[in-house]
């Protein structure tokens, strides 16, 4: 295939069926890479609809004792607002972090697909930065709740059973992980971009499939918060 | 060496569709954040008018649908599922049909679990 000088559309056409997908052609109009991601975030949803539905029932199975979201984290967890009431504040900057950072990775996408190498380049940086802020934020977090004497074995004064920290702790742990994650994947690709790698492969497809798993990250921290600060 | 991945995806825009693009998302990421802002609101005037918990179902329920509306325009604008094509939609929407019975069944479970323990105490 001597691809080098034609551009996407012409070298797709020399292309064998057998080539594409290996069966004919690609069903439903869409890259394989791009379905596969749509595949993997769907087991991965649920990984984490597991761990919430768990959540759900033990806490249905104590819902008497169970603690009130606005009395466990009624603080922002920085030294200048020490002994400060104002539950909820903090999450909600860390729920803005990660819509913001969505925000600036669909316009990366949309950049790649009119070809604007360094359009990609400049949206991925606040969504590196967001995801970084956000892993801060949760560190902090999670040091003042530590602190307070919530941990995955013990439960504080206000939490009162256990179960809340060892959900608390699991949950937003393993979503933590899949944020640093995204930013390890987002830093690999803001590079990619800029030495030009996809400009080489002749399309920005990678962005796309990157971005969904980034949405992903958001959309699972919807449900979070929704279980662990709303209801 | 050649770089060059086929795909058959739609991966090169117009400067057309570009503009309706960042126009929707645009009005997405306003939709998210007032959706957001309303359930933190009605959250914390709940928590503060509120001490005895009477009527949190209502506030759940609400909850429960605005992230619902948060994850359709995640799934829809964001994640571009909405210009797919039908089977694909179908195909990604199809297994979360088996979650809300999950979530009913083990809530039940949870909730019998519990009246039994309070008849354990009698003892």
């Amino acid at each position: 295939m001597a691809a080098a000088t034609v551009s996407h559309e012409q070298a797709h056409e020399h292309l064998t069926e057998q080539e594409l997908w290996k069966g004919g052609r690609s069903p439903f109009k869409a890259g394989y890479g791009k379905v596969m991601m749509w595949y993997f975030l769907i087991s991965d949803t649920f990984t984490f609809a597991s761990f919430l539905i768990a959540y759900g029932a033990l806490r249905f199975t104590m819902a008497e004792s169970w603690p009130k979201a606005s009395e466990v984290f009624s603080s922002i967890p920085m030294d200048m607002f020490h002994g400060v009431k104002a539950p909820l504040v903090f999450v909600s900057f860390m729920t803005f972090l990660l819509i913001v950072s969505s925000y600036t990775m669909v316009r990366a996408v949309q950049e790649g697909y009119r070809m604007n190498k360094w359009g990609v380049v400049k949206f991925l940086v606040p969504t590196i930065l967001c995801g970084i802020l956000f892993l801060l934020c949760q560190y902090l977090e999670w040091t003042h709740l530590i602190h307070d004497g919530m941990t995955a074995t013990t439960a504080s004064e206000t939490t009162k059973v256990v179960n809340f920290g060892q959900l608390f702790f699991i949950i937003t742990g393993f979503h933590g992980l899949h944020v640093l994650g995204g930013v390890i994947l987002n830093t690999w690709l803001m590079i990619a971009a800029m030495n030009g790698r996809f400009e080489k492969v002749g399309h920005y497809e990678m962005v796309e499939k990157l971005g969904l798993y980034w949405h992903f990250v958001d959309l699972v921290w919807v449900y979070v918060f929704l279980c662990f600060y709303l209801l | 060496m050649s770089f060059e991945v086929p795909s058959e995806g739609h991966l090169h825009w117009t400067e057309k569709e570009y503009n309706e693009s960042r126009s929707s998302v645009l009005k997405t990421i306003i939709i998210l954040s007032v959706v957001t802002v309303v359930e933190v609101g009605v959250a914390m005037v709940y928590d503060s008018l509120v001490t005895d918990g009477s009527g949190k179902i209502f506030v759940n329920l609400f909850m429960a649908i605005a992230s619902v509306v948060k994850v359709w325009y995640i799934m829809g604008i964001f994640m571009h599922l909405g210009h797919e094509t039908k089977g694909f939609k179908l195909t990604v929407l199809f297994p979360f049909l088996f979650l809300i019975w999950a979530i009913i069944a083990f809530t039940m479970e949870g909730d019998s679990w519990n009246a039994m323990r309070s008849l354990l105490n009698g003892f």
